[in-house]
């Protein structure tokens, strides 16, 4: 019951990672393999001002997300609104290029040394019927509850939202509506980064509250891995996805961690992905991600 | 030059004088490649190799030559494939790691590690593609970014590969227990497989697998239409670079001599591999093993350098894609040579269009079909109905299509005439009803599949590689001609290189008789919307289709050159013997050329009869026009 307990709530954070890609996505038919990338670099900030400045957790939390915020909307503005009518690909191949960005300015201030972020709230938590639950992730499950129901109401209840989500289906048409593309795109981009930085926050008091150059790499390839289990278009697939992931790879590291495989985890979401584009390569909720070819 | 000696020559390979020259220079190079080879050997010997410059200095060579090799693998799947690979480290640590368990664990020469690299390279990607590429997408980038790291962080410490995160060594074994130690000669070694990767790769773009994966990376639809499975050509491009990235990898660890899950393939390696690829410009094999030896020779040697290149790399990479998404080479490539005079492809050209060219027939014809029938026509659709998602684009329609004329299909926008074209053509797959051609069901079959049972089709936004020059449009359009397996193209055996040198021919035959010599190697999408239209239908042509479907020919043309369609239409009819499927907006035109016309609106056929029946039909004209008040 403690590792599924562990599992959701790790899950929950794959699957603000797992929005964001869902997002971009469902948008902009692009894969942006800096989601959890952003959000990293944006840490630094949050260690800069809660360390160096004493700030409390919450405004160091809020700079990054601002940050992050900023890069997605400056990385859409420059790079993105150029390249409107690029080969998808391509597109997709500069998202790589922010990624090694970020990485290598990470990897060019900050290498060789393991920082530590302070804690948001005080270590300790709750046990119910048996199950530890950190403060922390309390607050994990809450902040991605209401940022999900909150992202969901907008899309569902908005003429914003819904211009957005029809810009996936029919670019043109969204256009005549009088959505101007160059706006849901940047709101697109602004979006995935706060999601980012967002899930970034919430996992590192999980793992210890270290910060290093790609430390969340897992996050990211657990967030991928929800996105495509989820049907890559699907938001609320990216959702469920993001729960099962969490879940499935805590059994796994419970169970399955023996010596002669390490990290046996990250291997299990390798298996996942491919069998997921083996039996049903849309996903759960997915309707046309997974075209034949 | 007349065709009848063209045919002879097309028929019956014997000695002509271009293509000869053209034959003998590939022969040279191969037996230049083989006196290298042998000269090479005897410097093997650690005695011969001059002392020319430090161990380290041949240390960081021979790292990067390695890299080279690896850039050359990812710009095969990359550059010409447009498929992506964010965990090409994962394949060159599984080669390592092959090798050198191979030289360390089981004794055996270097020469069995680096083919057992390149095996497990092959393999790897091999189970890697089969489940991401049978789908359209990116989905090759999801799977290899994790498997990059599942790699590092937990295949490659697993206790029977490396005890833990202890490693392997690398030995250069030569054989027994004589090893190979000094890195100059070690060199040698390695511009010779850099050598030979890089003459697989020019075997690769000179044949069809390089022309089918370039199509690919262009549009999958324009590539299946052309006969090529894409599937199989993803997963080929694939498995071969695997291999070349397993060869690397193996060439890499048998420099540094020892290899684990961290050094030296991390994740960061397979984003350089990346940008290197991308910023040098996708596609060209000399700026990018240009580029991946500089960027791993510079840094080894300012070595303040070093933590900046990941920063400076990330950020050349968003620049490059952003405006010039071909990359460095190509920025070059244009300031050296400006683009040819524009008139020569100015739209005034499109007025008064070429005949078609009368080509004799191929020299292996399209599979006869087997169980055809003389009598019945040579295509029939029965019943046949193509839905989206619970709206019937094609409505239960019936057509047939007698051999050796030309019908017309004729709607508003939206009746479903393209859709019924990629039901026929198989881009869409049909809910029910039947196809057949000459009498044999074809519903199941790939679009592929069709194609080489002789049915051509043209699409409404031209269906050719527009990236590619015409010449390479004639070759591609050639592609279920070529009778050399995939081993022999990539070694460049007899046959292909002579099934080559017959393209070739065809080729500039074609070209020579449209007059498009001047544009023979401008890319297709320089030309003017009619020139592309008229070498698309030859592009066609070439391989002598049962049917041709053509999808508004007249699109994008200038009126007058719309006229001159009508002529060439009857043409393929009446010089070239083909039947033809004609789907067209400019009624006159159909009106004008067609032998049978059908009329289709809202899914379902509204009229067919003779075109002065259709003319006369009040449907048609409500359609068309709107209900008669």
């Amino acid at each position: 019951m403690q590792v599924i307990v562990v599992g959701l709530i790790a899950g929950s954070i794959y699957a603000l990672i797992a929005l964001g890609i869902a997002l971009v996505y469902k948008a902009t038919r692009v894969l942006n393999f800096a989601q959890a990338e952003i959000g990293t670099g944006t840490l630094y900030f949050t260690w800069w001002l809660c360390t160096r400045h004493g700030l409390p957790w919450f405004v160091g939390a809020l700079a990054s997300i601002a940050a992050a915020i900023a890069i997605g909307l400056l990385f859409e503005v420059f790079v993105i609104r150029k390249m409107m009518t690029a080969p998808r690909v391509t597109v997709t191949v500069a998202t790589i290029g922010l990624f090694s960005f970020v990485l290598a300015l990470e990897l060019a201030f900050f290498a060789g040394t393991i920082y530590s972020v302070p804690p948001p709230l005080h270590p300790g938590g709750v046990r119910i019927g048996g199950v530890f639950v950190s403060w922390s992730q309390w607050l994990a499950l809450g902040v991605v509850c209401a940022v999900a129901l909150g992202l969901a109401a907008f899309l569902r209840y908005t003429d914003f939202g819904l211009a957005v989500q029809a810009s996936a289906d029919d670019p043109v048409a969204a256009q005549l509506m009088g959505t101007p593309r160059a706006k849901i795109s940047a709101f697109t981009w602004g979006t995935a980064g706060a999601l980012s930085a967002l899930a970034v926050l919430l996992i590192d008091p999980t793992i210890g509250g270290v910060l290093s150059p790609g430390a969340f790499s897992g996050l990211f390839i657990g967030g991928l891995t929800a996105a495509l289990v989820g049907g890559l278009n699907s938001l609320p697939g990216a959702f469920v996805g993001g729960l099962a992931v969490g879940v499935i790879e805590a059994e796994v590291k419970a169970h399955l961690d023996f010596n002669a495989i390490p990290s046996s985890n990250v291997t299990a979401m390798l298996v996942i992905v491919l069998a997921v584009l083996l039996l049903r390569p849309q996903g759960l909720f997915g309707a046309t991600a997974g075209r034949r070819a | 030059m007349t065709v009848a000696e063209e045919t002879g020559v097309v028929v019956a390979p014997r000695a002509e004088r271009p293509r000869r020259t053209r034959f003998w220079t590939e022969r040279r190079s191969n037996v230049a490649i083989a006196v290298l080879l042998f000269v090479a050997l005897p410097l093997l010997t650690e005695h011969a190799m001059p002392k020319l410059l430090e161990q380290h200095h041949y240390f960081n060579l021979d790292v990067g030559v390695a890299m080279a090799v690896a850039a050359i693998s990812l710009n095969l799947l990359l550059g010409y494939t447009g498929q992506i690979s964010l965990g090409h480290a994962g394949l060159l640590a599984a080669g390592a790691f092959a090798s050198g368990i191979m030289t360390s664990r089981w004794h055996a020469s270097m020469v069995f590690g680096l083919l057992f690299a390149m095996v497990v390279g092959a393999a790897v990607a091999f189970v890697l593609g089969l489940p991401a590429l049978r789908l359209s997408g990116l989905y090759l980038g999801i799977v290899t970014v994790i498997f990059g790291l599942a790699m590092q962080s937990s295949l490659l410490r697993s206790s029977f590969l490396s005890g833990g995160s202890a490693g392997v060594p690398m030995f250069r074994r030569v054989w027994g227990s004589t090893m190979t130690t000094d890195n100059a000669v070690f060199l040698v070694v390695s511009l010779l497989l850099l050598l030979g990767v890089w003459l697989v790769d020019v075997n690769v773009v000179g044949t069809r697998l390089g022309r089918a994966f370039r199509a690919i990376r262009e549009n999958e639809a324009v590539a299946q239409a052309f006969g090529i499975p894409v599937t199989r050509y993803k997963l080929l491009a694939f498995t071969i670079s695997g291999a070349m990235a397993g060869l690397a990898g193996a060439m890499y660890g048998h420099t540094i001599g020892y290899v684990n899950n961290e050094k030296p393939f991390d994740s960061t390696m397979s984003l350089m591999l990346v940008i290197i690829v991308m910023v040098a410009g996708a596609g060209r094999r000399l700026a990018v093993v240009f580029a991946a030896l500089l960027f791993w020779l510079f840094p080894s040697f300012i070595e303040s350098l070093h933590q900046w290149s990941y920063v400076v790399g990330g950020f050349l990479l968003m620049a490059t894609v952003r405006t010039h998404p071909d990359g460095i080479a190509d920025l070059l490539h244009h300031r050296r040579k400006p683009p040819p005079a524009p008139d020569a492809a100015d739209s005034d050209g499109d007025d008064e269009l070429p005949a078609l060219p009368q080509l004799p027939a191929p020299a292996r014809p399209i599979e006869p079909l087997l169980s055809a029938a003389a009598d019945a026509p040579l295509l029939e659709v029965s019943d046949v109905t193509v839905s989206f998602g619970g709206l019937n684009a094609v409505d239960h329609v019936s057509l047939a299509v007698p051999t050796g004329s030309v019908v017309g299909l004729i709607g508003p926008n939206g009746a479903g005439k393209s859709t019924l074209f990629n039901a026929i053509s198989g881009l869409v797959p049909i809910g029910q009803g039947r196809i057949s051609l000459r009498g044999k069901e074809i519903q199941g079959l790939r679009c592929d599949q069709r194609a080489s049972l002789g049915i051509a089709r043209s699409f409404q936004h031209v269906g050719l590689a527009r990236d590619l020059s015409v010449r390479e449009n004639f070759l591609l359009a050639q592609h279920q001609l070529a009778p050399y397996s995939d081993v022999e193209a990539l070694l460049m055996l007899p046959r292909a290189a002579r099934a080559e040198a017959e393209f070739r021919a065809r080729a500039d035959e074609a070209i020579a008789a449209l007059g498009f010599e001047a544009m023979a190697d401008m890319p297709v999408r320089n030309l003017s919307g009619g020139q592309q239209r008229i070498v698309e239908i030859a592009c066609l042509l070439v391989t002598a289709p049962e049917l041709v479907l053509l999808d508004e020919p007249s699109a994008g043309m200038a009126p007058a050159a719309a006229e001159n369609l009508a002529t060439r239409l009857r043409d393929l009819r009446d010089a070239l013997g083909r039947t033809v499927l004609l789907i067209e907006h400019n009624v006159p035109l159909v009106l004008d050329t067609c032998d049978y016309v059908y009329v289709l609106d809202a899914g379902k056929l509204i009229a067919e009869g003779a075109p002065a029946e259709i003319a006369a039909n009040r449907a048609v004209i409500d359609a068309y026009f709107g209900a008669a008040v």
